[in-house]
């Protein structure tokens, strides 16, 4: 039988990247600063998060969306730290959030009363990078427990985001982690990348964190 | 894709799908085949086959559908 030939040369992405467009505009209009915080499993982004919350909560009025394979664990603990809403994806085996998942759960928060929302992706370096999820900014979060070469290792994760928190800093003096070394490969990868240093477990460096973030959300007001 | 432009009776002739992946796509090539060739031997397809092009950059886009026509060759 002919085989016929269709001509497509359509880009995987176009719907997905509709849709953050539109969850985009949708936050700008209501002057929200959305953080979409990506990670491998285990670097720390709940425990950053629990501590943001208890410390900037009601001060910055944050909501989050967490995204989990499997089960609200993340949701869960992150709720017992706040009374403002956290929205809960569980996706059901994809590796990833999508701009469809994130528009869905906008609908359970009231974004009049929210001025930063952070987005806790799946734990995964490799495909959140790819998806667009209409944050104002991904913030990469690494620990020292993963080794420096990790902006090497996945350097598009570490292209697409514009802010990196370096996590468990307290672990420094029992591991063999060149933290400079860490520096130049981020610095390699994205010249532009602006880190952070923290502990969510000790505090240290976690002023820095909470001082940008209050001057972010300050920096947008609704359309 | 697929369904949004074949005829439903053409996504069981489907041959083949072409893709150009791109190195810095974030995908892996190797994992994405497996993916597909499951995802296209199941219903309403028949067992159509990927074709994965590798490309510098980050692209990652579908070019081609394959269908068998259901007429004979020339």
């Amino acid at each position: 039988m002919a085989v016929r030939r269709i001509d497509v040369r359509e880009r995987v992405m176009t719907r997905n990247d509709e849709l953050a467009a539109g969850v985009r505009e949708r936050l700008r209009q209501a002057g929200v600063v959305a953080l979409n915080l990506v990670s491998s499993p285990g670097s720390g982004k709940t425990t950053l998060l629990e501590c943001t919350l208890e410390q900037l909560g009601e001060e910055l009025d944050i909501a989050v969306i967490t995204g989990d394979v499997q089960t609200q664990n993340d949701a869960d603990r992150l709720a017992r730290r706040t009374t403002r809403l956290v929205q809960a994806v569980v996706t059901g085996g994809a590796c990833h959030l999508d701009a469809l998942q994130v528009e869905t759960a906008l609908g359970a928060l009231d974004l009049e009363r929210t001025r930063l929302l952070f987005i806790e992706n799946v734990g995964n370096l490799v495909c959140p990078a790819s998806w667009d999820l209409g944050e104002e900014a991904k913030v990469v979060v690494f620990s020292v427990t993963e080794g420096e070469d990790k902006p090497l290792k996945y350097p598009k994760m570490f292209q697409q985001s514009r802010y990196a928190v370096l996590n468990k800093i307290d672990l420094l003096p029992h591991l063999r982690f060149d933290l400079d070394q860490a520096v130049a490969n981020a610095r390699q990868v994205n010249p532009q990348l602006r880190l952070f240093f923290t502990s969510a477990i000790t505090g240290e460096g976690m002023d820095q964190w909470y001082a940008f973030l209050r001057e972010h959300s300050r920096a947008v007001a609704p359309a | 894709m697929a369904e949004e432009r074949l005829d439903p009776e053409a996504l069981s002739r489907l041959v083949s799908v072409g893709l150009e992946v791109g190195d810095e796509s974030g995908l892996e090539v190797a994992n994405l085949d497996f993916c597909l060739t499951a995802l296209l031997g199941s219903p309403p397809f028949a067992g159509a086959v990927p074709v994965i092009t590798r490309l510098h950059g980050d692209a990652l886009r579908v070019t081609y559908f394959e269908v068998e026509d259901g007429r004979p060759e020339d």
